[in-house]
């Protein structure tokens, strides 16, 4: 299997994920059946046993466990390897590591999210071409909260087959039925005459064994570790301060590198007006423009990069989005809402009959939310080098080993090289967020390093870079209009978003295929509300372009069109003379699962209990990434607007839940997430220029603008839900509400707050003036 | 030339005097728990104790602090690698997610207990200003205050 994905790979990916034919395209059926999906099959390496993609044991027992997930906070190497741990029947102790594989064997592919299906329900052709050729590319990723939902059941039964080979080894070897023999503890025990063998001293041989058709699976009864908190095994690196990032990576005779992006984006490189002068500046090696569009200064050390870089006079381009501001940005939405085609995602009933023939007044609000960015707490980063045989190798904090082959490839390739392989080296994350799935520092890495062959070269970029020179999340508005019936409960739902395709967006800087606009499923996500019974019920979209690179952020469409729907169906309580819980449970009358989630939130929150003048309580629900959530928010506003959160309840069915506290820390932190962006985020442009830089202007939460938080996990007969991204998507909507209980003012448009500076380290979080 | 003390160690780099403390630490020394996070004192990723107090190396030019003594991260685990009653705690609240802003956090709140041996809830605020993306604040808060507990028994 090539290693390197060609220009040909390119593509057929391009053929896949547009589901056209494919199996003419990679040679036939016949080829197709070879692809190893599984990953099941054993054998030896050095002296380690392999006994399948997912399992590695050593002599001495220890268990390496393969999983192709970035680990970028959310505890998947735990998660994960607690599944094998259990089917192995090994206790979960520091006997167990993780590593993430650099091969990019076809079972570690993401298919099931691009398919969006379970392995464990996935059947049919469609499944079976897309999950070799997804398989045969390397398409491996991270994200959309589907690690566990698409991993759990595969390293299962990786785990299972693994331990079926090793009793199968222990019964050749002691000459007695299988049947007889016991696991625990990492032996293999006959209990007739008490002989035992270790899983290291038995996994050379169960190495080589034929892996079981249909390993047995333990039955959840007789779990022992899925279900109970254990602690996370990336942990005591992280706390002893030990070298886990791609910042961190150190290598001999590495050369840094700094950068400068176009202010404009699009706006390409004039001129470096005074190269000279920073070629001469210490411990400068080279300055090169890439692509035409940025420039970097490759130096001895970071240090001496940046400092250089700082230097640079560079003339850029102008473009047509010179002149673009917020204030345009935001005009350009508000008249898209008055297109007259947009797009039709859904169209159910007959919504404008509805209001028309509605008798209550019709309720018609329209929202906003601004461009963010992730800001994760590593900058951006990548390493790469290319030896002077071609032979490529890159150590990179990202989430996808695809897009650090694809962006070696491409920023090779701007160099005018063509690598002959690339060993994708996938690091620990310092925070994601869906950042790191793009190619673009990797590119720029590898373009660096195709001028420096047989140096390591490590880029990274400055935080004033990564702020206002990066990937953002799209700036978006909506207008939602209801009628409500005799009960109060609305009769009809029209909802309309505005904003960059997404989907396109992204493809168009790492897919060699651009896809339309329209129908961009992560652009309306949270948006149809089809959990609420209403019978009239239209959804539509309406593309805005931009010059800025949009990405994927924690949560995507849900990220603003739950804080759009879910403060509207408060603005519909508010109409009806409703309690706003009391109507989300006349809406989810019909949904049990919904309902529960609910009414666990309300019983954590007490809600109903009075609260003190200028106190305030909101609820919001959404269903996301399978799971369902939903949180209560108490506020505190002070006379002149400061607001405090104070506490979040936050109750969630996630499914199955195999590591419990892992699903509460995601809760705290994506609550932490989507409280900073409610009150505090937003990218402004002025120019076409972002206005943002660092910290000070683009404030964080800090632990003293932390509220309590308390999370409630559901039981639940679902199988594993996503969890990264729902503790993110009721939030902002949340404390929209409880701003309005506490002060009779809804406010539609993020941020609700703008935090005021106040000496050194004080600062303020006060609510935004905006007439209502 | 510089003379300064790292983790216990007398170390001699010779470097440029305003190069920052932090990337003297990561590229002459490869010393890399201290983080760069921002470049201008604002997140706390960089955070290490000078003579026992906690600052922003980001932002403290080599040569200001000839002579110092400069612990990191790496520099708070007894001999033999005990971690230090701050660094279990960490591990016992299971604090960190992405953990790339831990180090610095865990700085900060070894010198506060060794300021303030049992930190109210607003004096944590006060004191604690760093930065966490993942948000882990509320377990912070937890293990600052367990490791409290911890050290008052000693």
């Amino acid at each position: 299997m090539p290693r390197f994905l060609s220009r040909r790979g390119f593509l057929i990916t391009g053929a896949a994920l547009g589901g056209t034919a494919l199996v003419a395209a990679v040679g036939g059926a016949g080829y197709l059946a070879s692809v190893d999906v599984d990953g099941l099959d054993g054998h030896l390496y050095g002296e380690r046993a392999v006994l399948n993609a997912f399992v590695v044991i050593q002599p001495d027992s220890r268990v390496i466990v393969n999983v192709p997930k970035t680990e970028m906070g959310q505890g998947i190497h735990t998660g994960l390897a607690m599944v094998v741990a259990e089917e192995l029947d090994i206790p979960f102790d520091d006997r167990i590591s993780v590593v993430f594989p650099t091969e990019a064997h076809p079972a570690y592919s993401t298919w099931f999210n691009l398919l969006q299906i379970r392995p464990e329900e996935a059947s049919g052709p469609i499944v079976w071409v897309g999950r070799r050729v997804l398989g045969q590319l390397g398409f491996i990723a991270t994200g959309a909260s589907g690690s566990t939902m698409g991993m759990w059941h595969p390293m299962r039964v990786a785990g299972a087959s693994a331990r079926h080979m090793l009793l199968a080894a222990a019964a050749a070897r002691l000459d007695v039925p299988a049947a007889d023999l016991a696991t625990g503890d990492g032996f293999v025990r006959h209990e007739a005459s008490g002989q035992h063998l270790s899983y290291g001293e038995l996994a050379r041989e169960a190495a080589l064994l034929q892996p079981p058709d249909h390993p047995a699976l333990k039955p959840a009864s007789e779990w022992r570790i899925i279900g109970r908190s254990q602690p996370r095994v990336d942990l005591p690196a992280k706390v002893r301060g030990e070298p886990v990032f791609g910042m961190d990576i150190a290598l001999p005779d590495m050369v840094h590198a700094a950068i400068r992006h176009a202010p404009v984006f699009g706006a390409k490189v004039a001129r470096v007006v005074n190269e000279a002068e920073v070629r001469a500046a210490p411990g400068v090696r080279d300055v090169a423009v890439i692509d035409g569009q940025k420039v970097a200064v490759v130096a001895v050390s970071w240090w001496q990069a940046e400092q250089a870089a700082s230097l640079l006079n560079i003339a850029w381009t102008q473009t047509e989005a010179n002149g673009v501001t917020s204030a345009e940005m935001s005009a350009r939405l508000k008249t898209a809402l008055g297109s007259t085609e947009p797009y039709e995602n859904i169209n159910e009933g007959d919504v404008e009959a509805a209001i028309a023939g509605s008798t209550s007044p019709t309720i018609d609000a329209t929202y906003e939310v601004p461009f963010l960015t992730h800001a994760c707490m590593e900058p951006i980063n990548a390493t790469v080098l290319v030896r002077d045989d071609l032979v490529a190798e890159a150590w990179v904090s990202s989430q996808s080993p695809m897009a650090i082959r694809q962006g070696v490839a491409r920023g090779a390739g701007l160099a005018g090289i063509e690598p002959i392989s690339v060993t994708c080296n996938v690091t620990m994350n310092g925070g994601a967020f869906g950042r790191r799935s793009d190619q673009d520092v990797v590119a720029e890495a590898a373009f660096l390093a195709a001028r420096h062959r047989g140096r390591p070269v490590k880029l990274i970029w400055s935080r004033e870079e990564d702020i206002a020179r990066g990937l953002f999340r799209s700036h978006a508005a909506a207008r939602l209009r209801a009628a409500l019936g005799a009960d109060g409960l609305p009769m009809a739902y029209d909802a309309l978003v505005a904003t960059q395709s997404i989907t396109q967006a992204i493809a168009s800087r790492n897919l060699p295929f651009t896809p339309g606009p329209d129908g961009d499923r992560l652009s309306v996500e949270g948006l149809d509300k089809l959990h609420y019974a209403i019978p009239n019920r239209r959804m539509r979209s309406q593309h805005v372009p931009s010059h800025m690179p949009i990405h994927f952020w924690r949560s995507n469409g849900f990220s603003f069109n739950t804080f759009f729907t879910e403060s509207f169906i408060d603005e519909c309580a508010l109409a009806a003379r409703a309690d706003p819980l009391a109507y989300r449970r006349a809406l989810l009358r019909a949904n049990p699962r919904h309902l529960a989630v609910l009414n666990r939130v309300a019983e954590l929150a007490k809600w109903g209990t009075p609260m003190a003048p200028g106190r305030g309580r909101g609820i919001a629900i959404e269903e996301c990434y399978r799971s369902v959530v939903a949180q209560v928010v108490e506020v505190t506003v002070a006379e002149d607007g400061e607001i405090t959160v104070d506490r979040v309840f936050c109750a969630i069915d996630a499914g199955l839940v195999i590591n419990p506290d892992a699903v509460v820390a995601q809760m705290e932190g994506g609550i932490s997430f989507g409280v900073t962006t409610a009150l505090m985020s937003a990218i402004t442009l002025d120019a076409g220029t972002v206005m943002e830089s660092n910290f000070h202007d683009f404030p964080m939460q800090r632990i003293a603008d932390a509220p309590a938080v308390e999370v409630a996990i559901m039981e639940s007969d679902e199988p594993p839900c996503g969890v990264g991204e729902p503790g993110v998507v009721p939030v902002a909507a949340a404390i929209a509400n409880a701003i309005h209980a506490a002060t009779g003012r809804r406010i539609r448009s993020l941020p609700l707050a703008i935090t005021e500076t106040n000496g050194e380290r004080r600062r303020r979080t006060v609510l935004r003036r905006i007439a209502t | 030339m510089v003379e300064l003390i790292i983790n216990g160690t007398q170390v001699t780099v010779e470097t440029d005097a305003g190069k920052p403390l932090l990337w003297v630490l990561r590229e002459d020394l490869e010393v890399l728990g201290p983080k760069y996070g921002c470049g201008i004192a604002q997140c706390g990723a960089c955070r290490v104790l000078i003579n026992g107090e906690s600052a922003p190396s980001c932002v403290t030019p080599i040569g200001s602090v000839a002579g110092a003594s400069v612990v990191t991260v790496e520099g708070l685990a007894q001999q033999g690698g005990m971690l230090s009653v701050v660094q279990q705690a960490w591990i016992d609240e299971q604090v960190p997610q992405c953990g790339f802003c831990q180090p610095g956090f865990i700085i900060a709140t070894t010198a506060l207990l060794e300021a303030t041996s049992q930190p109210t809830d607003a004096e944590i605020d006060e004191a604690i200003t760093n930065i966490c993306r993942c948000g882990t604040y509320p377990r912070i808060r937890r293990a600052i205050h367990r490791a409290a507990a911890i050290l008052a028994e000693r």
